[in-house]
């Protein structure tokens, strides 16, 4: 069977394209390692959303979910490794090594937590390494921990982790923090955060389980070491994209360029919607819309072939 | 005897255990972030501060690993 359309992702711009999709009585397979993406691993609620004055990450996702599923299309909960384009369709390969065949396609992957790629990183991942503190931050408690990051993600972490932890440092690589007016004040009523700016990270160390964080003063170069049982990070995504290398152009930062109309890419029948493409704006609300309107553009692009 | 560490607010935690209600698959759940002994057994017996953890027959796996878990379960879809 060929699909009229694949969307590759389960967040909010994979699942809008899902429900427009299904309202369009496209034949339709939307696949997704798991729901929510990013927006499910929030540390705190989301106030921005209309509609919704408060409402946790995973709350909304779930109903997001459940929106999606009152759709008539096809769920594989999978996870896409390749994209190939034939002639007059799109061959989408995963990796239980299932391939499936389609007019078009949506890309809504979202992006990754963006790893540190310093020494002891990786071994310590889940040993005291987190990229996702709504998961994990709960084994820590009244432990000291440091959030490595100081822009929104990394502020809302600590307060997230405020409420569990002894005692948390906030480690900002720049001169000053990135993080909103809004999550500073909040941060400075907390007494039990601490600020490191010009901190460089430069190693996670322990035996078992993390123990330690070395991390340079970039002002006086001296290299220091913080105590600590957990280290999380929160530095900021990375797109993934690297399925699409063939068929589309990237920016810098890997992020899909598009066309700003359609969202199609350089590849006719083939969008990017959301976090993934290099819209300069990623909210849940502009993923949203991202994949309203590439779902729509997606129709448009059958109704002429 | 299948056994699942999990925190309320974990969407791989949500995953994992959807995955397993489809399945049909019976299992035990520990809620890590308030039962304390649970946490503790978590993390000596699998040597992992991160959840989701699943237990199946003593053995663990980490994380939503779905082709691990199907393995170990014998799921085959």
């Amino acid at each position: 069977m060929v699909y009229d359309l694949i969307i590759i992702g389960g967040g909010p711009a994979g699942i809008t394209a899902g429900i427009y999709a299904g309202r369009q009585r496209l034949n339709t397979l939307l696949i997704t390692k798991d729901f929510g993406g990013q927006v499910a691993r929030k540390a705190v609620a989301i106030e921005n959303y209309p509609g919704f004055e408060e409402i946790s990450g995973l709350d909304l996702i779930q109903k997001f979910e459940k929106h999606l599923r009152k759709q008539k299309i096809d769920i594989e909960r999978d996870e896409v490794i390749k994209i190939q384009k034939t002639p007059n369709k799109f061959l989408v390969q995963t990796q239980s090594k299932s391939k499936f065949e389609s007019k078009t396609v949506i890309i809504a992957s979202g992006a990754d937590p963006r790893p540190l790629e310093i020494p002891g990183e990786k071994e310590f991942i889940g040993k005291g390494l987190s990229y996702c503190a709504v998961c994990d931050g709960a084994l820590f408690p009244d432990k000291n921990v440091a959030v490595i990051g100081g822009g929104n993600s990394g502020f809302e972490t600590a307060i997230f982790l405020a409420k569990i932890a002894k005692k948390i440092y906030i480690l900002e690589y720049g001169p000053k923090v990135k993080a909103d007016k809004v999550n500073q004040a909040m941060v400075e009523k907390i007494s039990k955060v601490k600020i490191l700016t010009n901190a460089a990270s430069k190693k996670i160390q322990g035996d078992k389980f993390v123990n330690s964080l070395i991390y340079q003063d970039r002002k006086t170069g001296k290299e220091k070491t913080l105590s600590v049982d957990g280290v999380f990070v929160e530095i900021g995504s990375q797109p993934s994209t690297a399925f699409a290398r063939d068929l589309v152009d990237f920016n810098e930062r890997d992020e899909i360029k598009v066309d700003f109309e359609s969202y199609q890419t350089k590849t006719p029948g083939l969008f990017a919607a959301g976090d993934v493409n290099v819209g300069r704006y990623k909210q849940i609300i502009t993923a949203c819309g991202e994949g309203a309107k590439a779902a729509l553009a997606a129709y448009e692009y059958l109704q002429k072939l | 005897m299948v056994k699942v560490f999990s925190t309320p607010s974990c969407p791989f935690c949500v995953s994992l255990k959807h995955f397993l209600k489809e399945h049909n698959i019976e299992f035990e759940e520990f809620n890590v972030a308030e039962d304390k002994k649970a946490r503790e057994e978590m993390i000596q017996k699998s040597g992992q501060m991160g959840v989701p953890v699943i237990e199946i027959d003593e053995k663990f796996v980490v994380g939503f690993d779905k082709e691990k878990i199907s393995q170990l379960l014998g799921i085959k879809d």
